[in-house]
């Protein structure tokens, strides 16, 4: 009997269905990512173009595009390298070498030297532009590389004639060579990334325990290669962070935000514009740009099916002089092409005349862009940037929201907010003065005829009010702790129909404060949020709190009673709140650099908070200084002892339930057959 | 005799020399542009030595032959002398090596010497040669052929009174089943009969499917040949193969031309109507990656010899839905063949889940499916210039609609306008998460779509049809289908009402558009409403990955009966606002339903189900369907999303307007929306050449404000960036479309690489469309047509 879960259950839909809004030329969808960084449906990018199953090919692995526009197939199955020309689909030439035992990876020179990485045969063989061998490089005799496995898998040359070797099961780095075949060292290396267990383990564990653990090395290179400026980049398998690396000559990698990829990266192509391809196994392909941002990607793996552009195992990719992306297929020995759609020609269009700084030209190629994809961030950015550029900041503070681009929005808004208050600063200026002349006016009126200021003959009956006396002891007990806790301790003021009004007040402040910022603060959108956690948190929360304090006070000789600690959280949150309001209106006015006014604002909300709160619980308890603190400690511990029990009572009535459910559906389904 | 063998042998060797390898590879790599090859090379027509078989049936066109030790009906097309073949007629090694062992004489010998096939076993030799073949299961899947070397027993007998109806019946001994095909000889043509009660025996319950004469048509082989010099068989060698392809119904068609192919190619498999998702493998399925699949959405396959010599079309009439042409090119399953046949299913191996973790195992039904099925199957001679249906795709496109006709399936119909329609549809609204639940986003309201129908006629553009989407309280995502209240956001009922008359008082027909097949658990209760597994689960469909922020991701299946309802409810609530309604989802997704009795719906129960529901809500409003499967062309207005091209299968060498062929004439056809990679240059001229209609979806305010919801792959729908392309492409497609109304849609041939021409007819008078899809200049008797555009060329009447 085999088991499944329900995940295992899930099989592609390759044979289900509608689609009901697209064309039929493309045979997977292209992605990009939104202003979420998830990834979204887009036009189509690429379109399977030839399909070549002639070749004869036998697990090929390698491709490379010569200066002459030749491409060149190193199929190790065949033991052979292949030179085909995509124009005419002939094969040119074949270059057979008795020493090849499985050639993996190629890489031709500017001048057409062809080197081939063979790791079964131990050696990258070097050869001319006729196809006659002109050294092999074998294992270096270098002392520092006697204990390394010398088996070349991908093989890269720069201008000067150095080897960038990537060698199997070598973790060390990507190995440099001289062109003499003298070893340089280690040009790359990836670091080692620790799982949260390991650090801990780590940090935890004497040496004798850590040399027990299995050794953690860095991730091993899958591919390098090097660009006609003689930049090199590399490709990383088993990590999806930083896969693809664009390095400076001293190794260091020179994108300075992560790039996100698959975790099976196998091939890296950059082309004249330094746009980068890369491919995974799986049949994915990617286009970053010359910074590493996702471009698009394409692709699909698929099994027991022969359609064009979805692959068994993907390992390569070339990118001709036009921009179609070459690949294989590995287990079926396919080549197959893409062609560039209108789209992303205007895409990487778009792409270079930003980079070349002609903003204006830049603007109309994205708006094309922006035509054939409303939701493009790449689009809604680029054309934000040209309109910052023309200084037409509205604009580009309107295309960089819908981008999601906060930091560059802030820019354009600290210039929009710099042109209101240069406009209307004297008017307001102008105005407050005015105000303040006429108020004091009006004082000194008022005192001539001794006449009570507008509204406070309101305020005071209002207050005699016994409810909005006690709401209004929310305000009154941060400011005079001790004198308004003590009536509440006396009972003189404070009811539990107040304090739950208050609660509920909060509970609007509260989620105002996660959904309500400006965009700039407003992180996560309501739509990402997980609304019923949030709910429940809030009121869990504060629930366990005065549950748990009630508990610890009756056990420490506390004087209040159960209504008292309800209502201690109630008029102690009061400047939390306020720090809360003042933040959601300030988010809609404060730029990215001044977020250090919103943080000030809700620490000293916070420490206001915990004060009066403090001073709520000694006073209300009549508590020492030493009991309040072990009050509220174990009310934490209390809390946290709870929170447990209910996680531990959640998992097992879940259990629980489901087994309810699974009797009831087996009993249904046996009885009643449905 | 000895004489007539050796001419044969001779006439064969000398096609195998004098050819260039038909089959042989005609280019290095199969490129895009897959709509713009020539036709194939020519099939020699030679004699054929029909010495072991006996005359069954003559008819005014054709004659009938039978051969009993290999179950292979020859059919004589006597109007170019063609013998096809239902078998690849071969001898088993051993049987003929015996033969020729115990011959007598040299003669002797060289009469017996059949050929001997290299690239079969014994059990596909019976396959290849046989009138059926039983497909079941035991543990791994088995083949038995009705012609099988051992284990099987057949027996063809007349039907007293019945001349030309033939019995044939075929007992699987190992398997322990019967199967009885009636076999009816048409003027020119086959027909095959399964009935339900046909199929019996102990075996029923491990038959998964019946294959019938899966090597008509087949071409390639290899063989060893009896050399007289030496007495033995030489080396073997490819036989004669005739050139030609099959056409298979994947998407709007393609053609498989037969090839010698240097990799093992995966089959292609369509299954008619879809799968059926009650039936799969697993009940769960996720939306990926990968572009689905193109349903075949008709019963209908065929194989051409040659370039329009012969050719043959056949068609499910009964059993459609649970029928899959198989298309088998050279080298899948190693065999040296290409072949393509229809499979009727009885059974599948699914996986019984028996607890919520998801624990199960590997199972079939008790019982199989029950249904009669019939097959037909037409040949075609010449290149139709006797009136006949020419012996290609076009030709096959041809008797098939003139059968869909006859059966009333599809009527001829004259176009209202003589300019073009253009669909634009419209999206109003869609749901996303909320602070308090969920909110309900507006792109555009009923005075929006009004503003922008008006600008689009101001541009020009007067022949308008479209829907709105998105309409009720909680749109497509969380209204129930049934629902028929306006979000109020949209307008009011009243302004709804009037922005309709407004609108066909204008001429533009608008209607209501909803989806019926997809539901969630938010919308309606699943209880008697979604359809089951056939592990008797709820089916379940996840999109999770697609919208990763949309308020829902898990959906399910509507039964169709109960889908038929709300259609009806719908139609009828609709009829008071519009003359036309819009239906999807229903109408090209076809399921069962089960229940722990077995199963509780039958495809056939879901066809008559939603067949009666449209033909009700049909006598009142103009039916718009999307993409519908054919057993509700009968009711349909409008096709919309109609598909272009096929699936891209690696081996699929043409992609051809089969489809189109079959409906143009009857109904309006339209292509997929042009907002979403359906608007370059080459797309509009693809939308000519395969006479489709341009669509647009569009809403007033910007897609991403859709973006978090179930639209959210809606992303360029704004209509001020369509403003001008829609009359451009309108335009350019009408110029020359315009010119053909109401006309025969006759023939499409490729005269030279990227150049069309489609032949229409109407009362005497000839039109050419000539679609030059190169960068330049390219002529045709005499027209020249720029490069890649198009152009409509009328012949004067004839006298």
């Amino acid at each position: 009997m085999r088991r499944l879960t329900a995940g295992i259950l899930l099989v592609l839909a390759l044979l289900a269905g509608a689609c009901p809004a697209r064309a039929d030329k493309a045979t997977s969808f292209t992605y990009t990512l939104n202003e979420k960084g998830r990834h979204v449906r887009t036009q189509d990018a690429y379109l399977p173009d030839k399909t070549i199953t002639t070749l004869g090919l036998a697990k090929p692995s390698d491709l490379f595009f010569a200066a002459d526009g030749s491409l060149y197939i190193a199929d190790s199955g065949n033991k052979r390298v292949i030179i085909y020309d995509p124009e005419t689909g002939e094969v040119k030439r074949e270059i057979r070498h008795q020493e090849f035992s499985a050639p993996t990876g190629i890489f031709v020179t500017e001048a057409g030297r062809l080197y081939v990485a063979d790791p079964a045969a131990r050696r990258v063989f070097l050869f001319d532009g006729e196809g006659a061998l002109v050294r092999a490089y074998e294992k270096p005799d270098s002392p520092a590389f006697n204990d390394i496995r010398y088996e070349p898998m991908k093989v890269a040359s720069d201008a000067a004639g150095n080897l960038y070797i990537v060698g199997e099961g070598v973790y060390h780095g990507v190995i440099q060579l001289a062109g003499s075949g003298e070893f340089l060292g280690y040009f790359t290396v990836n670091r080692t990334r620790l799982t949260l267990t390991q650090a801990i383990q780590r940090l935890l564990f004497n040496r004798e325990q850590l040399s027990k653990l299995v050794e953690t090395v860095p991730t091993t290179f899958s591919n390098v290669f090097v660009d006609r400026a003689g930049i090199v980049y590399t490709t990383t398998m088993s990590t999806g962070f930083n896969p693809v690396k664009k390095h400076r000559t001293d190794g260091g990698n020179m994108f300075t935000s992560p790039v996100i990829g698959p975790e099976a990266l196998s091939d890296v192509w950059v082309d004249a514009q330094g746009l980068i391809y890369t491919c995974d196994q799986t049949g994915y392909l990617q286009v970053y740009s010359a910074m590493g941002e996702l471009i698009f990607y394409f692709g699909s793996s698929v099994v027991n099916l022969d359609v064009a552009g979805l692959y068994s195992r993907l390992p390569a990719l070339a990118v001709d002089h036009r921009g179609q992306i070459w690949t294989l297929d590995m287990d079926k020995g396919y080549l197959q092409s893409f062609m560039p759609t209108d789209y992303a020609r205007t895409v990487y269009s778009a792409l270079g005349l930003y980079e070349k700084g002609r903003y204006q030209e830049s603007l109309s190629a994205w708006q094309e862009v922006l035509r054939l994809n409303q939701m493009s961030v790449l689009a809604h950015n680029g054309i934000a940037k040209a309109y910052f550029h023309h200084e037409d900041y509205g604009k580009a503070m309107e295309h960089f929201r819908v981008a999601g681009n906060r930091p560059f929005y802030s820019e354009a808004f600290w210039e929009v907010r710099n042109a209101h208050i240069q406009r209307w600063l004297p008017w307001a200026a102008a105005g407050l003065a005015a105000l303040a002349a006429a108020r004091r006016g009006l004082g000194r009126l008022r005192k001539k005829r001794g006449a009570m200021p507008p509204g406070a003959r309101i305020a005071a009956r209002l207050r005699k009010v016994p409810l909005i006396c006690d709401l209004s002891l929310a305000l009154e007990a941060p400011r005079h702790p001790v004198d308004r806790f003590y009536e509440v301790r006396r009972k003189r003021r404070g009811s539990v129909l107040g304090a739950s009004i208050l609660y509920a007040v909060y509970f609007v402040i509260f989620m105002a404060f996660q959904t309500k910022k400006g965009f700039i603060y407003q992180f996560v959108q309501v739509e990402d949020m997980d609304i019923k956690a949030l709910v429940a948190g809030y009121f869990l929360m504060i629930g366990l709190f005065i549950l748990c304090n009630y508990l610890v006070t009756s056990i420490n000789d506390g004087d209040g009673d159960l209504a008292q600690c309800y209502m201690i959280p109630a008029y102690s949150l009061a400047p939390l709140m306020l720090a809360f309001c003042m933040v959601v209106l300030l988010s809609y006015a404060l730029t990215y650099g001044e977020s250090f006014l919103l943080s000030i604002i809700l620490l000293s909300g916070a420490v206001w908070t915990l004060v009066t709160l403090f001073l709520a619980l000694m006073h209300v308890h009549d508590y020492t200084v030493k009991e309040t603190i072990r009050c509220l400690v174990l009310t934490v511990v209390f809390m946290m002892i709870f929170f447990i029990m209910a996680l531990i009572v959640m998992v097992m009535g879940e259990k629980l339930a489901e087994f309810l459910r699974t009797v009831y559906e087996e009993v249904m389904r046996n009885v009643y057959g449905s | 005799m000895y004489t007539a063998a050796k001419r044969i042998l001779t006439l064969l060797l000398c096609a195998l020399c004098c050819l260039p390898a038909a089959a042989a590879r005609e280019e290095a790599f199969v490129p895009t542009v897959r709509h713009t090859k020539p036709a194939p090379p020519q099939v020699h027509i030679t004699e054929q030595d029909l010495s072991a078989y006996t005359l069954l049936y003559e008819t005014s066109d054709a004659e009938y032959y039978w051969r009993e030790d290999r179950d292979i009906i020859a059919v004589l097309d006597k109007a170019n002398g063609y013998v096809w073949k239902t078998g690849a007629d071969i001898g088993f090694p051993k049987q003929v090596q015996s033969r020729v062992k115990e011959a007598e004489s040299a003669e002797e010998k060289l009469r017996l010497a059949e050929p001997l096939e290299k690239s079969m076993n014994s059990t596909y030799i019976g396959v290849a040669n046989s009138l059926i073949t039983a497909e079941y299961r035991d543990g791994k899947t088995f083949y038995a052929g009705s012609a099988a070397e051992k284990g099987v027993d057949s027996l063809l007998s007349a039907i007293p009174g019945e001349p030309g109806r033939f019995l044939l019946s075929v007992d699987f001994l190992e398997l322990q089943l019967r199967v009885e095909v009636e076999v009816a000889c048409l003027k020119k043509g086959l027909r095959y009969d399964i009935k339900a009660d046909g199929i019996s025996g102990p075996g029923k319950s491990k038959l998964t499917a019946i294959w019938i004469t899966p090597f008509l048509g087949a071409s390639g082989g290899e063989a060893a040949y009896f050399d007289p010099d030496t007495g033995d068989y030489g080396e073997p060698r490819p036989k004669y193969a005739p050139p030609g392809y099959a056409m298979v119904p994947d998407g709007s068609g393609a053609l498989i031309r037969f090839q010698d192919n240097q990799v093992p190619f995966v089959e292609y498999v369509g299954d008619v109507y879809g799968q059926d998702p009650a039936i799969r493998t697993y009940y769960a399925s996720a939306a990926s990656d990968a572009v689905p699949l193109r349903n075949p959405l008709m019963p209908v396959f065929g194989i051409a010899h040659g370039d329009r010599q012969a050719a043959f079309v056949a068609y499910a009439e009964e059993g459609a839905e649970y029928m899959s042409v198989v298309m088998r090119p050279e080298e899948n399953l190693r065999l040296k063949y290409n072949f393509c046949y229809p499979r009727f299913e009885y059974n599948v191996e699914y996986y019984k889940v028996y607890n919520r973790k998801g624990s199960g195992y590997f199972t079939m039904t008790d019982e199989a499916f029950r249904y009669d099925v019939r097959m037909v199957y037409l040949f075609l001679h010449g290149d139709g210039s006797d009136g006949s249906p020419a012996a290609d795709y076009t030709g096959m496109a041809q008797a098939y609609r003139r059968h869909l006709i006859e059966e009333g399936v599809l009527r001829e119909a004259q176009p209202a306008s003589p300019d073009i329609p253009v669909r634009l549809d419209f999206i109003l609204s869609d749901m996303k998460k909320s602070i308090l639940g969920h909110e309900q986003v507006v792109v555009t309201n009923a005075r929006q779509v009004g503003e922008i129908l008006q600008q689009v006629r101001d541009s020009g553009v007067s022949n308008i049809t479209g829907s709105l989407t998105g309409w009720q309280a909680g749109a497509e995502t969380l209204a129930r289908p049934d629902s028929f209240r306006f979000h109020r956001a949209i307008g009011s009922e009243g302004e709804i009402a009037r922005l309709f008359r407004e609108q066909a008082a204008q001429g533009a027909t608008l209607s209501l558009a909803r989806e019926y097949t997809l539901l969630n658990s938010r919308m309606t209760s699943y209880t008697n409403v979604a359809a089951k597994h056939i592990n008797t689960w709820y089916l379940l469909h996840d999109k999770s990955w697609v919208f990763p922020s949309a308020p829902i991701s898990e959906f399910s299946y509507a039964r169709p009966d109960v889908a038929a309802s709300w259609v009806r409810e719908i139609a009828r609530r609709a009829a008071p606002f519009s003359t036309a309604l819009t239906v999807s989802g229903i109408t090209g997704t076809l399921t069962s339903s089960y229940d722990r009795n077995g199963v509780s719906l039958t495809l056939p129960d879901g066809i008559r189900a939603v067949q009666d529901a449209l033909s009700q809500a049909g006598q009142q409003l103009e039916l718009d369907l999307v993409a519908p499967n054919l057993y509700l062309w009968q009711t349909v207005h409008r096709f919309l999303n109609a598909p272009v091209g096929g699936s891209r299968h690696v081996f699929e060498t043409d992609e051809v307007p089969f489809l189109q062929m079959v409906l143009c004439g009857s109904m309006e056809v339209y292509g997929p929306y042009c907002n979403f990679s359906f608007y370059t240059r080459e797309d509009v001229l693809r939308m000519i050449d395969y006479h489709l209609y341009p669509a647009f979806i569009l809403s007033y305010g910007p897609s991403h404000l859709l973006a978090d919801t179930l639209s959210g792959d809606l992303y360029s729908t704004q209509y001020e960036q369509y403003r001008q392309l829609i009359p451009e492409i309108y335009g350019q497609v009408n110029a020359v479309l315009r010119g053909v109304g109401g006309y025969k849609w006759v023939s499409r041939f490729v005269p030279q690489a990227g150049l069309v021409v489609n032949r229409y007819e109407k009362d005497g008078q000839k039109a050419l469309i000539l679609v030059n899809y190169t960068p330049s200049a390219l002529s045709f008797e005499g027209q020249t047509v720029g490069p890649q555009s198009a152009l409509c060329v009328k012949e004067a009447p004839r006298p």
